[in-house]
């Protein structure tokens, strides 16, 4: 698949403070890509400067296949962005601002009616339509700024904290809709809270104080592969006979299942399923459950932004 | 082209839905009636000489009020994000909203033209001076617009924006007074700011090129950095 997203060593500096330092990352045509970090760590800005709103300081930007820099207004033509909570006209009328979006969008004549409708049909939003944004609840203003941007039909949708302060049932409404708006679209979303990126995102980047700690694929970011086991026998003799596996880094018990479950922890690369189920096997082991656990993207958030504050300190 | 008439009649919705051009409307309106009335009655001339002097001191009062929001607000309510990550430029975006702003005052300045059809009922007025008098009042009006539209996209507040092209006009109405005392040649050069010396002769009925020059120089410049500044993320 071509890439839909290349970022190339962008930086972005507010006077002496750096906001974003040397983040590249590519995304291909139809991921849904999770940027988490917490509050301040750069993903508003690097994601307001792939909308085409903030210029780079320096580093490069292709949208599409298309400069940024250099055709912003093309750039612009092919994203469709969703600020941080949803800054809207409250004086317009839902349909009036979804009609003068697309006339900004170059749309024009029967092509703005018919993506104002087609907008309008996907968002539920005909019980609002005539409403003046003001008068909206959260939801249905965080719906019109999903809705503004899938004006024109863009290639890639940038979706900045698309969940931030809505109650749980808008929360499922917008993550159903992120979901369905995926396939051919490229979609970019960013977020501080992790249940929402693991749920939704086929790829996650962690970003801290600017930098991009991570962008694997969910499911190997984890620092180490984790196995669980059900294994019939005395727990201590399960144990010693685990840990003298080679390529097992620890062996415990499976806190979080019944008795006789345990959970194993390798280095990457180091030790196949297939491998540690043969080793307790040979040794005589009833071997009922061995399943590769997918690591918490909690723990590899916290891992890797630990990891890094622990670098500076040595390096300070 | 399409997009930009789009802007515009936003801006035109938003200004006038909005209480303040209806304000600005009726305070205006309201003075300018009593000064006619009241100098008519007085003097007896079928001139609007008077008119166009109260007129210039009121565009210097009410055009900060009218351009403080157009960019100051965009930026407090962040829907200067949704606008620009849209394929628009600052240019459009700046000009859109000087014509609607230039648009409120050419409105202000067409209701006053009752008075000079009041004069043609009862007297005969000279039209020559009535017509330069308009023209100097639009480019003042041309000026001062895109001055009050490039300090309100300086800052994000709209009171201070009021404020800060409020105190610009004011310090350019009398900076002639301050200008006489200096030195040669530094004397012609701070006269030459001033925004009553190039107006007076507009109403009089003296057209100079040079006058004209610098209201439309003092608009292109307000214009060329409000979009420098909008630009400015």
């Amino acid at each position: 698949m071509p890439d839909m997203v290349i970022v190339d060593t962008l930086f972005k500096r507010y006077g002496p403070r750096v906001a974003v330092r040397g983040v590249s990352f590519a995304v291909a045509e139809g991921e849904i890509i999770g940027l988490l970090g917490p509050n301040g760590s750069g993903k508003s800005t690097i994601l307001r400067m792939l909308a085409g709103y903030l210029p780079p300081t320096s580093g490069g930007l292709r949208v599409a296949g298309i400069d940024v820099a250099a055709d912003s207004l093309a750039a612009r033509r092919r994203v469709g962005y969703v600020p941080e909570d949803a800054p809207l006209y409250d004086g317009m009328r839902v349909s009036e601002f979804l009609r003068f979006m697309a006339a900004i969008k170059g749309l024009a004549g029967k092509a703005v009616r018919g993506a104002v409708e087609m907008a309008v049909g996907r968002l539920d939003l005909e019980p609002v339509a005539g409403m003046p944004i003001g008068k909206l609840s959260r939801g249905y203003r965080q719906r019109v700024a999903i809705a503004q941007a899938l004006l024109g039909d863009p290639p890639v949708l940038i979706l900045d904290e698309p969940t931030n302060a809505l109650d749980a049932y808008q929360v499922i409404g917008v993550r159903a809709l992120v979901r369905s708006l995926a396939g051919r679209r490229t979609v970019l979303l960013a977020s501080h809270v992790l249940a929402e990126i693991e749920r939704l995102a086929t790829r996650v980047m962690i970003l801290r104080d600017g930098e991009l700690l991570t962008s694997d694929a969910l499911g190997e970011a984890g620092p180490a592969r984790r196995f669980r086991l059900r294994v019939g026998g005395p727990a201590s003799a399960v144990l010693t006979a685990l840990r003298e596996v080679s390529g097992v880094a620890s062996a415990g018990l499976d806190t979080a299942g019944s008795e006789g479950r345990y959970l194993v922890e390798t280095a990457p690369g180091q030790l196949r399923p297939a491998d540690l189920a043969r080793a307790m096997v040979s040794r005589g082991f009833a071997l009922d459950e061995l399943v590769e656990a997918r690591p918490d993207l909690e723990q590899v958030f916290l891992a890797l932004t630990q990891r890094a504050s622990a670098a500076e300190a040595r390096a300070a | 082209m399409r997009a930009f008439a789009a802007l515009l009649l936003k801006e035109e919705m938003a200004l006038f839905t909005s209480p303040i051009a209806y304000v600005v409307l009726t305070v205006f309106l309201v003075i300018m009636g009593y000064t006619f009335t009241l100098t008519l009655f007085v003097s007896h001339a079928p001139t609007l000489d008077h008119i166009f002097f109260q007129i210039f001191v009121l565009l210097l009062l009410t055009v900060p009020i009218i351009t403080m929001r157009l960019v100051a607000e965009e930026r407090r309510l962040r829907t200067i994000e949704t606008l620009l990550a849209a394929p628009v430029s600052e240019v459009a975006v700046v000009f859109a909203k000087y014509l609607a702003s230039l648009s409120l005052v050419a409105v202000m300045l067409a209701l006053s033209g009752v008075y000079a059809l009041t004069l043609a009922l009862l007297g005969s007025p000279e039209w020559g001076p009535i017509w330069s008098g308009y023209l100097g009042l639009f480019l003042l009006g041309a000026a001062l617009v895109a001055v009050g539209l490039f300090t309100s996209s300086l800052v994000g507040n709209q009171v201070v924006a009021a404020l800060l092209s409020l105190s610009l006009f004011l310090l350019l109405w009398i900076i002639d007074h301050f200008g006489w005392l200096l030195p040669d040649p530094f004397d012609a050069f701070v006269v030459n700011l001033s925004l009553l010396v190039h107006f007076k002769p507009f109403a009089t009925g003296s057209l100079f090129l040079s006058d004209a020059g610098f209201f439309i120089s003092v608009a292109l410049l307000g214009l060329f950095l409000s979009v420098r500044a909008l630009a400015r993320r």
